[in-house]
């Protein structure tokens, strides 16, 4: 192998056969292997920490960064409404059902190396390819607003008006890609997406009756009134947890990351962890609001409002909390969403995309995460905003690329030809198989009601 | 690490016992065959497309309502 650098290029290294080039994104990819490889061959409880320590990642930041802005709202407005009952356990379910579809997506990427949207573009061809990556940015774009609605919303209840609310969640985002490393940014995103639990603290100064959430755990009980309310706040819930975004992220930050199918024992504990994770700080959402339950209304509360009516029940410190929780949750989701964006695009257009690049390689890459983000934050900020119908818009995009993208997660986890060596276990696919069309139905169903609420009238009368 | 500084034997050493050849960015470069669909798998991905057209149409139908 010859160290010498191509003229013009030294950043590329030629081997003797002139058919591996080697990369800077390369080099810091295997920085990251080699420290994996040295912890494999350490043994006892820390070793197996330390390894767990540096394999974790796209699991809990994918998780967390679904508890976004928006689902921490539905989360908060499912306790004011039901109070503390049939929803806890439901909620729980939900993400056992985000679980089984996202480690699908660990296989994938440990198995192939290649992201969600580049697969579907090369095993599918360049029709689902496109329609993948642009559907995928409409829905990111379109969501991107609805998180810097909730950081302004939530850095309001403080008094920060709208213009620094968004700077100060551009400055976090832009901070986190400063190192142009994938293993910083990624540890950077983790650091800021803990801040998610603070729903529980919150949830514990809202003083629950513990026997009533032993009894909703253990009995799914009280039921709420089957009425169209409730029909769509579960299918708003069900189609809170699993969303078109959080396949492509979390196949595309697997493969980043250099994850390898040694490694997929280890994913799929980052993504339990990230799914017990956002269940306990979607729960200590439901718990926290839950006080506010056949007190007021909440239907159409923002961030602010639900902070400012939790003052007299959990107090300013406890308000506060909530309020900070809400604006971690936008701007951890506008990190990991814009990320997934620009992963899905490089993937598509085949161009560099990876948090290893420096920004002289990976321009198209961060140009795309970066205009995303200052794009969607710069509208949050135009006065007279229709919001609802963003909101409205959000929803049916998602709907529409969902089905697509999970169809074809199915159809790709079981390829042989590129899956060789991690084949599916029949009790897997049946289980996922059975969250596919699940998913899908509530998905559709959602969009629909989003889109026709009449149809859904007569569940009204019953 | 900046463009101008050269990359070490010991890097590149690294990178080809570290990582396993498919996650080279060079072997990334190469794209993997067209799948071949079976008859039920050809029925779904056609499944896709209707369903597409169909909520296209309502999308379009919505954001034409909620305009006027």
């Amino acid at each position: 192998m010859s160290a010498d650098a191509q003229p013009g290029r030294n950043l590329r290294v030629m081997a003797a056969d002139d058919d591996v080039v080697v990369t800077h994104e390369d080099i810091d990819r295997a920085h990251d292997r080699a420290r994996v490889s040295a912890a494999r061959l350490g043994r006892g409880l820390r070793a197996r920490t330390w390894l767990l320590w540096l394999l974790i990642g796209p699991g809990i930041l994918v998780m967390l960064g679904e508890n976004d802005g928006p689902s921490m709202l539905s989360y908060a407005a499912t306790g004011a409404k039901f109070g503390i009952g049939f929803f806890l356990p439901f909620v729980v379910l939900t993400f056992g059902m985000a679980l089984v579809v996202q480690e699908m997506t660990v296989r994938l990427g440990a198995a192939t190396h290649r992201g969600h949207a580049e697969l579907i573009f090369e095993r599918f061809g360049p029709f689902w390819g496109w329609f993948s990556m642009i559907d995928l940015g409409i829905g990111n774009f379109l969501t991107l607003i609805t998180e810097f609605i909730a950081i302004r919303a939530g850095l309001g209840f403080f008094g920060v008006p709208p213009w620094a609310a968004v700077l100060v969640a551009l400055a976090v985002l832009f901070s986190a890609l400063l190192s142009h490393r994938y293993w910083t940014w990624e540890r950077v995103t983790l650091a800021a997406a803990a801040f998610n639990l603070i729903f529980i603290p919150v949830a514990l100064m809202a003083h629950p009756h513990w026997g009533a959430v032993g009894h909703a755990f253990f009995t799914w009980k009280p039921l709420p009134g089957f009425n169209r309310d409730t029909v769509l706040i579960i299918l708003s819930d069900i189609g809170a947890t699993v969303t078109p975004w959080m396949l492509f992220f979390q196949q595309s930050a697997t493969v980043d990351k250099g994850l390898t199918t040694k490694d997929i024992h280890f994913g799929r504990i980052d993504t339990v962890l990230g799914a017990g994770l956002a269940a306990a700080a979607a729960l200590g959402a439901i718990v926290a609001t839950a006080p506010l339950f056949g007190r007021m209304s909440a239907d159409n509360f923002q961030a602010a409002q639900f902070a400012q009516a939790l003052v007299p029940l959990i107090g300013r410190f406890g308000a506060a909390l909530f309020a900070l929780g809400m604006v971690e949750a936008g701007i951890v989701a506008a990190i990991t969403i814009s990320t997934s964006s620009a992963y899905a695009f490089g993937e598509v257009t085949q161009r560099p995309h990876s948090l290893n690049l420096p920004m002289t390689e990976g321009k198209s890459f961060y140009a795309v995460l970066g205009l995303c983000a200052v794009a969607a934050a710069g509208i949050v900020v135009i006065p007279g905003l229709p919001l609802v119908f963003v909101v409205l818009v959000v929803n049916v995009v998602a709907v529409l690329a969902m089905p697509p993208a999970l169809v074809f997660l199915y159809l790709l986890v079981n390829d042989k030809e590129i899956m060789e060596g991690v084949p599916s276990p029949g009790w897997m696919n049946a289980l996922a198989a059975a969250v596919v069309v699940l998913l899908t139905a509530a998905g559709v169903l959602y969009g629909v009601s989003v889109v026709a609420p009449n149809l859904f009238a007569w569940l009204g009368r019953l | 690490m900046s463009e101008h500084e050269h990359v070490s034997l010991a890097d590149t050493s690294l990178v080809l016992s570290t990582l396993e050849h498919d996650q080279l960015v060079s072997a990334k470069r190469e794209p993997i065959p067209r799948r071949r669909l079976r008859g039920w798998q050809l029925a779904l991905v056609w499944t896709l497309r209707v369903y597409l057209v169909f909520m296209l149409a309502v999308v379009f139908w919505q954001a034409w309502t909620a305009v006027r």
